[in-house]
């Protein structure tokens, strides 16, 4: 029988070298060739419509541009925009900070309400269809003009709340930087809602695929509709959830209704010195890098909580490693004391007659 | 061989294709255009009497004219109709674009380097910034025409942006401001009806005069409905050098006239003198419906309402064949704006709405499209065109409404024969005493001063960065705070956004038309209100 033998990482550099100057055989060049044509158009489309216009802008975004009838006035100005925004703008900030707030705010609210709908839809309903298409219609009816225009007829809010109670009574509890977006969230709860039509079609996707055998084992072992929900339902929709908070936040600050995004539009076609397309475009970055960071946050928020049976299994992992790491230990303490024993024995110290328990 | 020869076929078709592209203006050559409008003759159209000015200098190659504007279409592209007819040899295209999305529009057009050849524009710091327009002082300097324009626009300078020897925009649209009074509500609340050379003591005492919480019918009276605000009218109306909003001189702003203004409108507004706006619970306790209008209530004695209202609305026919005015029983007459001078006798300046455009920097035809703005907005010949197709009630908008009723604007000139034609369609169906009160009425606004964002340098940004963003008026509309305490900061200000705004636009970095001292002038006063 041929003898395993385990590569030292020697060998392993070796052989690694020694892949590097094999030649690929004919078919595995003509696949990978043909893997490349098939990514070409992709790689056109991202470099001529996604890296051209954001290379663009940031350079935009570096200088101070007048767009005359004559063509485009170019003036370096470095990091001159930015500091303008940041030290300067009265209303960047402010802008930001209600929005960082209310997309706090208001994307838990979507995500919950757009699984809940979500769960009923895939119950077994008579007109299932119907009230899908009910649900998902406003993603398609309600976009851009048209939401605006439903928005100033009013149509944004529940006109059966009393608005006017709901803001003072929040007014009096919370300070007004966060009573403000919160009466808000309460004045659009519609628009609100009408954002969740994508989300519900993911949830339902991620509904459909749980494995129907776990909730009868469940049944069977007693589990009841809730401690399903939380035990089996909501483990096998993590990643949907994930997907949905980041879909959502896109959605949000990508939206018409954003006023960050009008104000970029606005200072884009601002006749104020120092505004204009450079201005726009480094308000547009430095709005990039929030939305990303708060993406960042909701993803590490999301992604870090594990779900109770890998906590176990990791946890159950961890004993076996602790107690095989104190079995050496015993197993290294037996031979040091077998020595010690040995050696006294050959010096004469103890005597070849095995201890006794009537010694002690 | 077949497939090769229909190839090389194919190819040298579009090669052609692509040449015969280069050449789509059909010019021979470098155009050269005259310097000045010089001579004309006198040319005759089908179907009107008026004989039209032919410049013997324009070009006499195909060419093709953009226009783009916010104006009424039907009219804008009825006027263009009638201008090739006087020029078969220009091909005028015509765009409209709604205001609130014009800037973008303009903006991406002069990025793709397709800037129109004439330009309307919202706000002149859009305009300015961007070098948008070409300086046309040379074709406004030889012509015969523009002497005859209200006095102000060249006594104030509007359009030239306090420079000497300039000239970038001119005014395309105006609508003088009237305030209106509702005689019908005089007469039943027994107040006199004040004459013509009223003053602006008169105006607040019929104001105070018109509050009737208690009437006959029940309902409540008020003095005054303000679309207007009146300090935008007091602002002007109180004399002095005044040429501009905020007390600008020409140079420096002085808000204190604005404030006093400013203060009384507030203080009408808490003592409710003032009809409730609309869309408000107050207007729905008042009228039965929060968007119900005063202005066909019968119940106000005063209107600050735009110059269009009488005849989009007041004017305008019913169902029932009557004016809206005698289906309310109205007598609504314009007055104008009164001095706040008691010693001042005569005319008077008064802020009006007025549109601005100009030639675009980067026509190939500047001398042919100054004739076409000319002709669409302040020009004579263009004028009886207008008014003859306000006559035309076979033409109609989009909506299917007489043209009259499309946002009409006054003319500009002051040439008696288009006013005399003008006056006789405005009035048409009026007895003799109403058509005198609007001769009148005409004859005292034409000393017209622009709003400021069209024609300050810098007065739109700073109402965007400062003024608005406190919001000034609410503050001294909700009783919360006085005029008088914003007047030094305001005035510092407006002076600082006008010197960067005029050093960035006229300056080096922009037109380059300052001169060094001018350049030091602006400069010592940006820093002194910095």
């Amino acid at each position: 029988m041929e003898e395993t033998k385990k590569l030292t990482r020697k060998d392993k550099k070796e052989l690694k070298e020694r892949m590097k100057h094999l030649k690929s055989g004919k078919l595995e060049k003509r696949d990978a060739r043909v893997g490349y044509i098939f990514m070409i158009p992709w790689f056109i489309g991202a470099a001529a419509f996604l890296a051209y216009p954001l290379i663009n802008s940031f350079w935009y975004a570096l200088n101070e541009i007048k767009i005359t009838p004559m063509g485009r006035d170019f003036a370096f100005s470095g990091i001159k925009n930015f500091t303008n925004i940041l030290l300067q703008d009265p209303d960047f900030l402010v802008e930001l900070v209600d929005y960082l707030t209310s997309t706090i705010l208001s994307v838990p609210i979507i995500v919950v309400f757009a699984l809940i709908i979500a769960m009923m839809l895939n119950m077994k309903i008579k007109g299932k269809g119907f009230f899908r298409v009910i649900f998902f219609l406003p993603v398609i009816i309600v976009s851009g003009p048209i939401l605006g225009q439903l928005t100033a007829e009013g149509a944004g809010s529940i006109s059966a709340i009393d608005m006017n109670s709901i803001t003072s009574a929040i007014s009096s509890v919370l300070p007004s930087m966060l009573a403000e977006p919160i009466s808000d969230l309460f004045n659009n709860m519609i628009t609100t809602l009408w954002y969740s039509g994508v989300q519900i079609l993911i949830f339902l996707s991620g509904l459909q695929k749980i494995d129907k055998s776990m909730y009868e084992a469940a049944k069977i072992d007693g589990g009841s509709g809730w401690e399903c929900f939380w035990k089996i339902t909501l483990p096998n929709l993590k990643s949907m959830i994930l997907l949905n908070v980041v879909y959502t936040v896109v959605f949000i600050s990508n939206n018409d209704q954003n006023p960050i995004i009008g104000l970029i539009e606005d200072s884009m076609f601002s006749g104020a010195p120092g505004r204009g397309y450079g201005y726009a475009a480094a308000m547009a970055w430095l709005y990039t890098v929030v939305v990303i960071l708060l993406v960042g946050l909701f993803a590490l928020l999301l992604m870090t909580r594990k779900d109770a049976y890998e906590k176990q299994v990791k946890r159950a992992k961890r004993a076996i490693k602790k107690e095989a790491r104190t079995r050496k230990k015993i197993e290294r303490r037996n031979v040091r004391n077998a020595k010690r024993i040995e050696h006294q024995r050959a010096q004469g110290k103890i005597t070849s007659r095995t201890t006794s328990r009537e010694d002690y | 061989m077949k497939k090769r020869i229909l190839a090389l076929g194919l190819a040298l078709l579009m090669l052609v294709g692509i040449l015969a592209g280069c050449n789509k203006d059909g010019g021979s050559g470098k155009y050269v255009g005259a310097d000045e409008c010089g001579e004309y003759e006198l040319v005759t159209i089908d179907g009107f009497d008026h004989q039209f000015k032919k410049y013997t200098n324009m070009t006499t190659e195909n060419i093709t004219l953009r226009y783009f504007n916010f104006d009424s279409d039907v009219v804008t592209q009825e006027l263009a109709k009638i201008f090739m007819k006087i020029y078969p040899n220009i091909k005028v295209e015509t765009t409209f674009e709604a205001v609130d999305t014009y800037n973008t529009t303009l903006g991406t057009l002069i990025n793709n380097g397709e800037t129109p050849d004439v330009v309307m524009t919202s706000d002149a710091d859009y305009a300015l910034s961007n070098r948008i327009f070409l300086d046309i002082a040379k074709y406004w300097g030889t012509d015969d025409e523009t002497p005859l324009l209200a006095s102000t626009i060249n006594s104030a300078k509007i359009g030239c942006y306090g420079l000497e020897g300039h000239r970038y925009a001119v005014p395309m649209k105006f609508f003088p401001t009237a305030v209106a009074v509702d005689r019908n509500v005089l007469k039943k609340l027994s107040i006199a009806i004040p004459d013509q050379n009223w003053k602006w003591a008169d105006m607040i005492n019929i104001i105070k005069a018109g509050k009737q919480p208690k009437s006959l019918d029940g309902m409540e009276y008020y003095g005054l409905f303000a679309y207007t605000r009146l300090d935008s009218l007091y602002g002007i109306a109180a004399g002095g050098d005044i040429i501009g909003e905020f007390g600008f001189d020409g140079k420096d702003f002085d808000l204190s006239a604005w404030a006093v203004g400013e203060q009384e409108y507030g203080d009408l507004r808490v003592s409710g003198y003032v009809a409730p706006d609309r869309d408000t619970l107050a207007n729905e306790e008042w009228l039965g419906d929060p968007a119900n209008w005063s202005g066909l209530s019968g119940h106000v004695a005063i209107f600050t309402e735009p110059f269009w209202t009488y005849q989009n609305i007041w004017l305008a026919e019913t169902e029932d064949g009557v004016t809206q005015m005698e289906a309310n029983n109205l007598d609504i007459v314009p007055y104008v704006i009164p001095s706040a001078s008691n010693t001042d006798e005569g005319l008077h300046n008064t802020i009006a709405t007025m549109d601005f455009g100009g030639v675009s920097s980067a026509t190939k035809y500047p001398r042919e499209a100054y004739e076409l703005l000319k002709f669409m907005t302040f020009g004579i010949d263009g004028w009886y065109a207008r008014i003859s197709l306000y006559n035309d009630e076979s033409i109609v908008t989009a909506s299917g409404t007489p043209l009259r009723t499309d946002n009409m604007p006054a003319p500009l000139t002051t040439d008696q024969g288009v006013w005399n034609a003008y006056i006789d369609m405005f009035c048409k169906g009026m007895d003799d005493e109403h058509k005198e009160h609007w001769t009148d009425f005409f004859a005292s606004c034409m000393q017209p001063i622009p709003y400021g964002w069209v024609s300050i340098a810098g007065y739109h940004t700073a109402c965007d960065e400062y003024f608005n963003k406190i919001g000034i008026h609410g503050i001294v509309d909700a009783g919360t705070g006085q005029a008088a305490d914003y007047v030094d900061e305001a005035t510092r200000k407006f002076n600082y956004y006008h010197a960067e705004a005029m050093i960035n636009y006229f300056g080096p970095s922009g037109y380059n038309v300052l001169s060094e001292a001018e350049i030091a002038e602006y400069t010592e006063m940006k820093n002194a209100n910095a």
